[in-house]
């Protein structure tokens, strides 16, 4: 696989392997929720979900906001654009392999037969 | 020199399929994933090497290889290592190689934190010609169908801060 892997990327992934912590980014997704919200919905008590949103907050999956006396939660889409680029840069990395096969056994092919020594690449 | 299209396609949620003919006979395309000093010359994406590469080609066995960047022009990537196994699940020659990819470090430890993908290689013939289909499936990690499912996530907060300030207007 390719080496350019954000950073943030593995960060998301181990952060979301949680699966509490994946069905709060889920819920999230609807809008932003306070953490009263989020433990009600999702049947945590509300210590579990500020333990679960604070490990959100410092991988940068979310941000909390005050308004008067609630805080509010909602998703960052920065780390989750860099995994979409992570999945981008796979189809990317398989082109550019499957470009460098096609100039190897075209290679190897003008090698096999010396009608077409021409179109040999001298390494 | 004209290149072969690549034809992509996504199956599913997660399953990516690249398609690619190849001006070669199909036994010929099959050993260039089966040979390791085939591979050392064209697995590197643009830029990267393979300074070593390992096949156990059996199923269960193992492909282990590292990936070096030798172009200067990739800034911070230039000099990184990137180590990467695969697992042969199934393997009929000529016909189809399937195999698990996975991160890897230099002693052939999987990282259980990255995803995983199942590729299913599919080399059929054409007249001489080869087809090769290559499935790819995120196959650990469910947090990355979620965020293949989020395409849209930058939309929607963008939606949210109009929203927000809109009734920071109206107040």
């Amino acid at each position: 696989m390719s080496g350019d892997i954000p950073d943030m990327g593995m960060t998301t992934l181990g952060a979301l392997a949680e699966p509490n912590r994946l069905n709060i980014v889920e819920l999230l997704r609807e809008g932003p929720l306070t953490v009263g919200e989020i433990a009600e919905r999702l049947g945590l008590r509300q210590p579990q979900a500020s333990k679960h949103l604070k490990v959100l907050s410092e991988n940068g999956i979310v941000e909390v906001k005050a308004e008067a006396n609630r805080r509010i939660y909602r998703l960052r889409p920065e780390p989750f654009q860099a995994l979409d680029a992570w999945v981008k840069s796979f189809q990317r990395v398989m082109e550019e392999r499957y470009d460098n096969l096609e100039d190897y056994l075209r290679e190897l092919q003008g090698q096999n037969r010396p009608e077409q020594m021409h179109e040999n690449k001298e390494e | 020199m004209s290149r072969n299209a690549i034809v992509s396609r996504v199956e599913g949620e997660r399953v990516l399929v690249l398609e690619r003919i190849f001006d070669a006979p199909r036994e010929l395309v099959f050993q260039m994933f089966k040979e390791p000093e085939h591979l050392k010359r064209w697995w590197g994406p643009r830029g990267w090497e393979v300074p070593v590469c390992h096949i156990d080609f059996r199923p269960e066995g193992v492909w282990h290889y590292c990936m070096k960047c030798v172009d200067q022009n990739q800034g911070e990537f230039y000099g990184m290592e990137s180590w990467g196994k695969g697992v042969y699940e199934e393997i009929d020659e000529p016909n189809r190689i399937v195999y698990t990819d996975y991160f890897s470090d230099a002693e052939g430890n999987a990282n259980a934190e990255m995803p995983s993908t199942r590729v299913t290689l599919e080399f059929i013939d054409q007249e001489g010609r080869t087809k090769l289909v290559n499935r790819a499936e995120y196959v650990s990690a469910e947090a990355l169908k979620t965020v293949m499912d989020m395409g849209m996530l930058q939309g929607i907060t963008e939606t949210w801060d109009r929203l927000e300030e809109r009734l920071n207007e109206l107040k």
